[in-house]
């Protein structure tokens, strides 16, 4: 079972991932540019960098600025969901194995924290859609299906480094977690981690270029 | 006062004798591999009962694991027990040789996934809690 979901699976899973987001950035553009010419016509690069480099950064927009302590948890949600993956001790002695390529990694107990950190700020993250009005009546079961397909991944890593409950059995639910998540970006809203410099370009570009006005 | 000074005398005396059994006991049977190059270990040492892996596994020759490399080239029938893993991997990444660690898990695994027996997956290996092999 281990050979399958590290072997033929991950295949699946990465292929989907990296062909179904290609796709969607591809439709994305072939869209706006069918339905909004005008984006294409007066893009400016300067504002649409401007605007994604703003939302890039802790409190480089005028919203994060107005709720310094969410915008703590946002980045230290999607800095560690980021982070902890890639730089995994374990996942890269995986990427070396099998492809030969190495790169800098966390000590083990430093991305113990990190995982607990990402968790906590999960946490935040759900309480933030039942607590706050505003949140509350836009959110739907989807919402936290989406905050689950991320955070299992985590959760099951968590557990399986600990190797509490049958560590196999779980480090295999830990490795199908992660394929899911993976299969699910290019459907979902997850698809944000791309998408997301689409947009912010777009409507940076958009506000900039036409009405002088910044969208951060 | 006396009675206990009597029953810490025998208590050490107990304690001295069992020490005399470790340093043998360790020396004769290998049951992890703790590599003293590692400086800063991030798991703990892989489990390894040397006999009872070679007994399970069905090895017999030495150089199977041990074995001995020359200009790059394997020198076959030989073998290089007695020597240490470190003495020829170095734990630096940019090792010629092959790191340690990579050495470790290479060999092991390989091994592993050839004969498609024996742990491939990162805690089977280096327990949290330490475990005997097979157990």
């Amino acid at each position: 079972m281990y050979e399958f979901v590290t072997g033929p699976l991950a295949w699946i899973a990465f292929g989907i991932f990296i062909i179904g987001m290609t796709v969607k950035v591809i439709s994305v553009i072939r869209l706006a540019s069918k339905k909004d010419k005008v984006v294409f016509n007066h893009w400016s690069w300067g504002w649409s960098f401007r605007s994604v480099y703003r939302w890039l950064i802790p409190f480089g927009s005028r919203s994060m600025r107005e709720k310094p302590v969410l915008t703590i948890v946002f980045f230290v949600f999607h800095v560690c969901l980021l982070a902890v993956p890639i730089f995994l001790l374990g996942h890269n002695i995986l990427w070396d194995e099998r492809w030969g390529i190495t790169w800098w990694s966390f000590s083990e107990t430093s991305a113990d924290y990190l995982t607990l950190l990402l968790m906590a700020a999960a946490i935040v993250l759900i309480l933030r859609r039942i607590v706050l009005p505003e949140v509350r009546i836009v959110t739907t079961a989807y919402d936290y299906l989406l905050l689950a397909i991320a955070v299992a991944p985590f959760v099951t890593g968590y557990f399986a480094y600990h190797q509490w409950f049958d560590y196999k059995t779980v480090l295999i639910i830990h490795i199908l977690c992660g394929e899911i998540m993976l299969i699910a970006i290019p459907f979902t809203k997850l698809s944000h981690m791309i998408l997301f410099f689409f947009t912010r370009a777009h409507i940076g570009s958009e506000m900039g270029e036409r009405r002088g006005a910044k969208t951060w | 006062m006396r009675k206990g000074m009597v029953a810490l005398y025998i208590g050490m005396a107990v304690l001295v004798s069992m020490l005399c059994f470790v340093p043998a006991h360790a020396q004769e049977d290998i049951v992890s591999l703790a590599d003293s190059a590692f400086k800063d270990r991030q798991r703990a040492p892989a489990v390894f009962v040397h006999e009872e892996h070679n007994e399970k596994a069905e090895i017999e020759e030495c150089n199977v694991c041990h074995h001995l490399y020359q200009g790059g080239n394997k020198v076959e029938d030989e073998s290089s027990e007695g020597q240490g893993c470190s003495d020829c991997h170095h734990v630096e990444e940019d090792d010629p040789a092959r790191p340690l660690m990579k050495a470790y898990h290479d060999l092991c695994k390989a091994c592993h996934r050839e004969n498609d027996e024996g742990p491939v997956t990162c805690g089977e290996c280096h327990p949290k809690q330490r475990y005997v092999l097979g157990s």
